[in-house]
């Protein structure tokens, strides 16, 4: 008890003198980051599961890219369910002279069978509820689409051939996707429309979508008969088992952003490591006394233990409520893209950032800790007798176990755990060894420099292991920071640039059949250059040479990507001009049942020329055999297909076409000539999309900027905890050489151009970093001719310049104030 | 006068027999300590002079179990302690040992009155404050209490160590220089207080120092050269 009293005591001491403030700030800042995205990803994976009926619009739903057999609805009645039906499919609006392309929902009386639709009038006022959609002759719309058809409400909204009248704008559907039809505005009509509107052919790309409802031991039974009749394109979507398409978009996001989180934690723990090392040799005499005093080694490390354990709690708890704030700040910055109605947050999500901080300190905190232990009595009598320092072992080990744990945690794959860890040790290596090799490039200057800069420059190079910390840690946020800034404003333009002047912007599909000759020459008579005509059937890549695709994928990849959905199939006797074969041969127009496979997607499949694939194509299969691999040009702004078959094998299916053409902007007029004439035909304005997109990206990346804040705070403790580190010495030795005769102004230019060269080093290294990783983004993601960005080199090393020198300055003020003589004296 | 023939007695407190103490360096071996028998009784009050590097400090450290001999023993009331680990050593110093410092070596975070509980506290004594606050009247202190080592000048500083050392009632009180850091006048204040500490308590006093008045002021004075004892 007179222990815990004593250690209690020495705490409080301690964190009033200032020794504890940069070890709690970066504590703080680790424990407040991990625990904003923690309950972030909480809330939202809360959400899903609180509405999950909601959305499905029932307690069951099944999905299908066609209609079911009507015996499955026969048995749901057969077994006292309730059932809805609805049928989402994108389509072209055009009205008043304007177009837009939409996501069209027709709906059965009996929807939502969960959950509540909300509509309101066109100002937007008098929301009200509704537990059935609108009647049949009526749509209802995504606010978006009155300004932009210059509609009013009562106005005729053309849906393919069907004229409605809009009576309400649609707030909130229970059952919204998250996918590629949400960034399009929605119309919701009724099922009864939806024959008229002439818009569903076979062929047509359209979800189906089925939902039930009713006791638990029918739907249980109803699941049971149903399950072995399905095949592999259509699903079972319960409220225990499946979470919504926005539901894996989460998982990921809540991965990225707590693999992001780490790097504010590495940073933070470099602080904290550096912080109490500093801590520790400032109580070697301390201890040393103590020790003399009859202390045991034990338990001097349980009295200093206690300190940091009771610290710990202290700050992990205030860590978590800065936390808290920040992820009210996130949902704040996102809410647009998210529900209206977010769950409120969890005491586990709390705990995990609590757990992470007190995890952290162990790690970085314990290694300079237990050097107290090792303290020699002796050192009352002999001041230069130090402990030796903690082993290396244990000070990385430690270190690369905390993150190694957070990263797993993140990732829940220990192979990508592994793959990120070493791969982010080499690079800090190879970062730290390329600032050490500046810093003694750095060096061989010394003799031509001004004294000034000659002092400031050493106090750079004699502590260059703190240096490269400092370095590096800022190097990394800012590194982070202009990546983030150069995504959303620079990316999407630069690779429109780069595209040919008349490169096609729109793409044309759900072109059937029949369709297809007039409409080609429509667009020649229009003297509107396009691309071939592709034919187009929907499947998907179930077997590889008899074995689940499902074997072959890993997270994230391009081939998960391609296994879980859908694809466009085509077949043609010549492969496209820019596609080339890089492995196998071509085929005969007479031979069948031969495919051709993209080649990065073939290397994640591990396909080979001959290996036999297996698709499903509605309720059939088919099989082909691989005849070569082929390069695509992605980027080429025409229709690309990763499976392209020879023909006579596809034939047989319901197709349709697709093509691609460029419209100058004042050829638009000729889109509404040509969609009125052929209303099933879906165009997508890629600039459209495009604007949309970037629109997301924006707000998506201010969230991530959020926690780049984080980074940049923990990147000034380091900064901060090195200078502390020094303090003692930078006093003596600015006391000597103001006895000496230095003044006061030459030690504080030294210091400026000291803090200001760290800035501008890992300004530097920023700038590199930056460079390395778009160009890397731009040649082997995006395939474009990459232009370095000057205009980083002067940005990012004046930043660093300035923060850094202004920072460093401020926390070495001390040692041209205090008095030379108590210095000397002491 | 020096008289190394004492015979030991079963009342002799601290006996030592061809201590030593080398380390190694980049010249080879550097014999600091060599061959020191030594027999010193209960209530004694010795002084250990020599010039600077005459080996002093160090048999000051091997004396109080601060440091380990190469060669020999040391025998605190009959237990050898160069066969205790630094823990045993510890508590040995908790339970016998004072010391006063040349340069203080109060804890700057505590007050005076802190100073000067922290050993009994160290031992889990409960009746801590109220020894220290004695003690530290006794210096003459009892109006600083609440004062922080920066707060105190040297004289007073080393009264609180003075306290300190005192306040466990030690059987042995070792000083290093204790007024090194001192001015004559202070120091002769401090040595005064020392000695009638050490007189109330029968503290055996071993005492490092340069100054020969204050080595006779001790009963015995030892002289080391060169590591031996002269």
């Amino acid at each position: 008890m007179r222990r815990m009293q004593l250690a209690l005591k020495l705490l409080w001491r301690d964190s009033r003198s200032g020794e504890l403030t940069l070890l709690v700030l970066a504590l703080l800042i680790a424990v407040g980051s991990s625990t904003a995205i923690s309950l972030f990803a909480d809330r939202l994976q809360r959400t899903m599961t609180i509405q999950a009926a909601e959305f499905l619009a029932g307690d069951l739903a099944i999905a299908s890219p066609a209609p079911v057999d009507p015996a499955w609805l026969d048995k749901a009645a057969e077994l006292g369910l309730k059932q809805a039906q609805t049928v989402e499919f994108a389509s072209m609006l055009l009205e008043n002279n304007e177009m837009l392309l939409a996501s069209a929902k027709a709906v059965s009386d009996a929807y939502p069978l969960r959950g509540q639709l909300k509509t309101t009038d066109a100002d937007y006022q008098n929301e009200t509820l509704s537990s059935h959609g609108p009647e049949p002759g009526t749509a209802w719309v995504d606010k978006r689409i009155l300004p932009t058809l210059k509609l009013k409400p009562g106005d005729p909204l053309t849906l393919g051939e069907k004229a409605l009248a809009v009576t309400r704008v649609l707030s909130y559907e229970p059952d919204k996707r998250g996918d590629f039809y949400s960034f399009s505005p929605r119309v919701m009509i009724n099922r009864a429309d939806l024959e008229a509107t002439g818009v569903i052919q076979p062929g047509s790309r359209v979800r189906y979508a089925y939902q039930f409802g009713g006791s638990e031991e029918a739907l249980a039974a109803y699941k049971d008969w149903l399950k072995p009749q399905l095949n592999p394109s259509q699903k079972i979507l319960d409220i225990h088992n499946d979470r919504p398409e926005l539901g894996s978009a989460l998982e990921r996001a809540e991965r990225y952003l707590g693999l992001s989180s780490i790097v504010v934690i590495l940073i933070s723990g470099v602080a904290i490591a550096m912080a109490t090392r500093r801590y520790t040799e400032r109580h070697f005499n301390a201890t040393a006394l103590l020790r003399c005093l009859g202390c045991k080694q034990a338990e001097i490390i349980w009295l200093y233990g206690c300190q940091f354990l009771l610290l710990g709690l202290l700050t992990c708890g205030a860590g978590c409520l800065l936390g808290w704030a920040a992820q009210q700040g996130l949902f704040q910055l996102l809410k647009e893209l998210l529900p209206e109605h977010v769950a409120s947050p969890g005491w586990l999500a709390v705990f995990f950032g609590f757990i992470t901080g007190m995890a952290i300190l162990l790690g970085f905190a314990l290694p300079p800790l237990l050097r107290l232990q090792k303290v020699s009595p002796l050192r009352v009598l002999r001041r230069e007798l130090e402990p030796l320092p903690s082993s290396g072992w244990l000070i990385y080990g430690l270190a690369m176990s905390i993150i190694g744990t957070l990263i797993w945690r993140y990732t829940n794959d220990a192979k990508m755990t592994v793959t990120i860890l070493g791969a982010g040790f080499l690079a800090l290596l190879g970062l730290g060894l390329l600032v050490y090799g500046l810093l003694r490039l750095l060096r061989k200057l010394l003799p031509h420099l001004s004294l000034s800069w000659r002092f400031g420059l050493q106090g750079l190079i004699r502590n260059s292991q703190t240096s490269v910390s400092q370095i590096l840690a800022f190097s990394i946020t800012l590194t982070a920071m202009a990546l983030s800034f150069t995504v959303r404003s620079d990316l999407i333009a630069n690779w429109q640039k780069q595209l040919p002047e008349q490169a096609p912007n729109h793409f044309a599909l759900n072109i059937f059949p029949e369709q297809q000759q007039a409409f080609q020459d429509e667009l020649q008579q229009a003297q509107i250059a396009g691309s071939r005509f592709y034919p187009v059937v929907r499947g998907r890549l179930v077997e590889i040479n008899q074995e689940a695709v499902q074997q072959r994928v890993s997270k994230d990849s391009q081939g998960e990507n391609a296994t879980t959905r859908e694809l466009s199939l085509t077949w043609t006797a010549e492969l496209p001009e820019d596609n080339k074969i890089v492995d196998g041969d071509g085929w005969q127009a007479d031979k069948p049942g031969l495919v051709s496979v993209e080649q990065k997607l073939a290397e994640n499949l591990k396909i080979r020329v001959g290996d036999r694939l297996t698709f499903t194509v509605g309720s059939e299969q088919l099989a082909a055999t691989v005849a070569n691999l082929r390069t695509v040009q992605w980027d080429s702004m025409r229709p690309n297909f990763y499976m392209i078959f020879s023909p006579g094998t596809l034939e047989n299916f319901p197709t349709t076409y697709m093509t691609s053409f460029y419209l100058a902007e004042n050829q638009k007029n000729l889109l509404a000539g040509l969609l009125k004439k052929y209303p099933a035909i879906t165009v997508l304005e890629v600039d459209q999309i495009l604007k949309q997109f970037k629109t997301i990206l924006e707000q998506l990346t201010k969230a991530i900027n959020l926690l780049l804040y984080f980074a940049l705070a923990a990147g000034f403790t380091v900064l901060f905890a090195a200078v502390y580190a020094t303090l003692d010495q930078r006093i003596y030795e600015g006391a000597l050489m103001r006895t000496l005769g230095a003044r006061r102004g030459f030690l504080r230019v030294t210091h400026v151009i000291e803090f200001c060269l760290l800035g501008g080093l890992a300004g530097v290294l920023a700038a590199i970093a930056v460079e390395a990783i778009l160009y890397a983004l731009y040649t082997r993601v995006m395939h474009i001719v990459y232009q370095p960005s000057f205009y980083l080199w002067a940005v990012l090393p004046g930043i660093g310049v300035v923060s850094v020198g202004l920072a460093g300055y401020w926390g070495v003020r001390e040692v041209v104030r205090v008095p030379p003589l108590r210095v000397l004296r002491r | 006068m020096l008289n190394t023939q004492i015979e030991p007695t079963t009342h002799s407190i601290i006996v030592t027999e061809q201590l030593g103490k080398a380390v190694p360096t980049s010249e080879g071996t550097l014999h600091i300590l060599s061959a020191v028998d030594l027999i010193i009784k209960p209530g004694e009050s010795i002084a250990i002079v020599g010039e600077s590097g005459s080996g002093k400090s160090t048999l000051l450290s091997l004396l109080a179990g601060l440091d380990t001999p190469s060669s020999g023993t040391v025998l605190i009331n009959g237990r050898d302690i160069t066969k205790l680990n630094e823990d045993g050593r510890a508590a040995m110093r908790n339970e016998l040992v004072g010391f006063v410092f040349q340069s203080f070596q109060l804890l700057p975070g505590l007050t005076a009155l802190e100073n000067v509980m922290l050993p009994l506290e160290l031992s889990g004594d409960d009746n801590a404050e109220t020894a220290a606050r004695a003690l530290l009247d006794r210096v003459g202190l009892s109006h600083r209490l609440s004062h922080t080592p920066k707060q105190l000048s040297g004289g007073e500083q080393q009264r609180v160590a003075l306290a300190r050392a005192f306040v466990t009632r030690p059987a042995i009180l070792f000083a290093d220089e204790p007024t090194g850091n001192l001015d004559s006048k202070t120091g002769a204040h401090i040595i005064d207080l020392l000695f009638e500490l050490n007189q109330e308590q029968h503290t055996t006093l071993i005492l490092v120092t340069h100054d020969a008045s204050l080595a006779a002021r001790c009963q015995r004075t030892i002289r080391l050269d060169a590591g031996s004892l002269v």
